[in-house]
């Protein structure tokens, strides 16, 4: 196994003076390995949502290094860096992921089409992810015309579907219950499985965690434990 | 071609506020294409009443005749000038004038008349003068028995003189060589009525009035009509340089007053255009400001996935453009049967309109390429610009944030 992403001694602080300056994310330092299913939890405002982003390109950090493929990310931006995170990195966020007048299937396919891969082949991977997440058939549909648990299943597959070294999911079941967030964890368990995706995600919920490979806890932006089971 | 959809699923997504500004777009194009319309087509029958009546598309002269009209500034090869006229491809026809002031007499009456010598049979296919006349005949060069040339006189004249058809009219002026021209004409024919700019006008055949001035042979000026109305320029700035020791001047020096109030006119009413357009789109940017707002997390997710700024604020444009394009496709339908009625039937006016100088009864409109074009090159290109700022503003959303904003 090889490191995807690390961080060294990589920190967020968000504000300028000393007195008011939140530490949103403070010297962390970790390693995620290929194919691993990593949960990011703790406590509301522990920094995960932050992190998650640093890992992710979406925010650069106040100090620190944050590398994918040997690549420093905190020293990219504008279009080098959407390149960059549009082939390397998936994202699934808590809600909103998808595009409302797109429908299931030009969601995926509209990465795809950045990426600027062909016509054909676009439409064999739509195809074939969306039979992936169980939702064969339901491609034309728009997301409002979906249920919460298969419009994060949409996400997923998107996400997927760029063939992206690396997944990144902010709490993707807390707005689903249990039973769906379950299924969803489930379904993203599988594709780790099948494909040897990585997947790091952060959670609130003791069920969700506990299908975690490695659990890495999170408190006022430090890390507090990292355990791998 | 995802992206051509998305645009077109975005601007159905808000039905009411799209079609608002759809509709304002749509209005704001007619109005314009409807003023361009009156402008160019008002202008352009004023324009070619006068090029028609007399001015034609291009004079020729010598010197500064046109400005400081003398007797001896004459054009000494009018002949070898008409052959060469005549073989020009891009010349219908022309004509040759001499002018002279003169005081014209019957019995005890006297009035002063601007003598016009014509050559007859080209000022016919040149100018309306033939079409003018009210009362006679279009006169030609032959000597009566007792050897008087014909004339055509103004109704003014006619009028104040009491002089009627075959009536001997009395003529007196000065020739070129400094003599004392007298002579007396056969009135044949009366050109116009008491309102007519040419009243006081005595037209001659040229050979009579160049005999009666002693100007053997030579005329003051050509006026010439071209095949194209709109080469005028060009084709006088070609004359120019084949006739480099006389002045050649295209109809818009010759009546420079007119065209310098008609481009004045015009400025006016662009700078009335731009406002509407301008109303137009501070609507269009609100819009177009207000999607982005509402969108922002959309933007975020876009920018996420690794869709780069410069592609959303294409997006931003495309839709824009979009809006812009489906509302003016909508306004040339609506304008182009509004314009043609305009045009070929126009609206008949209660009291006469004056036109940088010439009174017009009847308004139409002109139906061509530039009165539709102009209004929707002004709105495509105010469109895309508008969409700059919206643009860069969604360009600009950071993905963190749009995440946060819950
Ligand atoms: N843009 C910002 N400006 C100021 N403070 C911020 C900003 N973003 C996050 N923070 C602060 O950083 C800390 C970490 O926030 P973060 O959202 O990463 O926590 P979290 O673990 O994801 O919380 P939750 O479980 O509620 O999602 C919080 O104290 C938060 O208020
Ligand atoms: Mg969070």
């Amino acid at each position: 196994m090889s490191g995807v992403i690390s961080t060294t001694d990589v920190c967020r602080y968000f504000g300028d003076d000393e007195e008011t300056m939140v530490k949103a994310v403070d010297r962390v330092s970790i390693e995620i390995e290929r194919g691993e299913f990593t949960a990011i939890v703790g406590p509301s405002g522990s920094g995960k949502t932050t992190l998650l982003h640093l890992l992710g390109g979406l925010d650069n950090p106040t100090s620190g290094a944050v590398e994918l493929s040997d690549t420093n990310i905190a020293a990219m931006s504008g279009a080098v860096l959407s390149d960059f995170r549009r082939d390397h990195i998936g994202f699934i966020f808590q809600s909103y992921n998808l595009i409302p007048v797109f429908s299931a299937e030009e969601n995926i396919e509209y990465i795809m089409l950045l990426q600027g891969v062909e016509a054909s082949e676009r439409k064999r991977r739509v195809t074939d992810m969306l039979k992936q997440v169980g939702l064969e058939g339901l491609g034309n549909r728009r997301p409002n015309k979906l249920s919460g648990g298969q419009q994060q299943r949409v996400a997923v597959a998107r996400a997927m579907v760029s063939h992206p070294e690396i997944i990144l999911a902010d709490e993707p079941t807390a707005n689903l219950d249990s039973k769906t967030g379950i299924a969803l964890l489930d379904l993203m368990k599988e594709l780790n499985e099948n494909h040897n995706m990585t997947f790091v995600f952060s959670t609130h919920d003791e069920k969700i965690m506990s299908r975690a490979g490695r659990l890495i806890h999170l408190h006022d932006g430090e890390v507090e434990l990292d355990e791998t089971k | 071609m995802l992206l051509l959809k998305l645009a077109f699923r975005n601007i159905f997504r808000q039905r009411r506020r799209s079609l608002l500004t759809a509709l304002s777009l749509t209005g704001g194009y007619i109005l314009c294409v409807f003023s361009f319309s009156l402008s160019e087509g008002s202008y352009s029958n004023a324009i070619s009443f006068f090029i028609l009546d007399h001015t034609g598309h291009i004079q020729i002269h010598l010197d500064d005749y046109l400005l400081r009209p003398k007797i001896h500034k004459t054009i000494d090869d009018p002949q070898g000038l008409s052959e060469l006229l005549d073989a020009n491809e891009e010349i219908e026809s022309h004509t040759l004038r001499v002018f002279a002031p003169a005081i014209s007499y019957y019995e005890k009456d006297n009035s002063p008349a601007q003598v016009i010598g014509v050559a007859l049979d080209r000022e016919r296919s040149t100018s309306t003068l033939a079409a003018k006349i009210s009362a006679g005949e279009y006169i030609d060069n032959a000597l009566d028995a007792e050897g008087y040339y014909s004339a055509m006189i103004g109704a003014g004249i006619a009028n104040s003189l009491n002089i009627g058809l075959g009536d001997e009219l009395i003529l007196i002026s000065q020739g070129a060589d400094g003599s004392i021209a007298n002579d007396i004409f056969i009135v044949k024919a009366i050109v116009g009525n008491r309102a007519s700019p040419d009243r006081t006008t005595v037209f001659l055949p040229l050979i009579a009035a160049q005999e009666f001035l002693s100007m053997y042979g030579s005329v003051h000026e050509v006026s010439i009509l071209l095949k194209d109305d709109g080469e005028a320029r060009v084709q006088a700035a070609a004359l120019q340089d084949q006739l480099p020791e006389l002045t050649v001047d295209p109809w818009q020096t010759v009546e420079s007053t007119f065209y310098q109030s008609m481009q004045a006119d015009k400025q006016g009413n662009n700078f009335f255009m731009g406002f509407i357009v301008f109303i137009v789109f501070v609507g269009v940017l609100n819009t177009v400001l207000m999607s982005v707002l509402e969108r922002t997390r959309e933007f975020g997710v876009l920018k996420a996935i690794g869709s780069r700024p410069l592609k959303i604020a294409l997006m931003i444009t495309l839709e824009t453009g979009l809006l812009a394009t489906l509302s003016l496709v909508v306004g040339i339908l609506l304008s182009l049967p509004l314009i043609a009625w305009f045009t070929f039937t126009g609206i008949e006016l209660a009291e006469p309109m004056d036109v940088g100088g010439i009174l017009m009864s009847h308004l139409t409109g002109e139906l061509s390429l530039f009165v539709f074009g102009m209004p929707l090159l002004f709105i495509v290109v105010f469109a895309l610009f508008i969409s700059i700022p919206a643009g860069m503003r969604a360009a600009r959303i950071s993905p963190t944030e749009a995440m946060r904003s819950n």
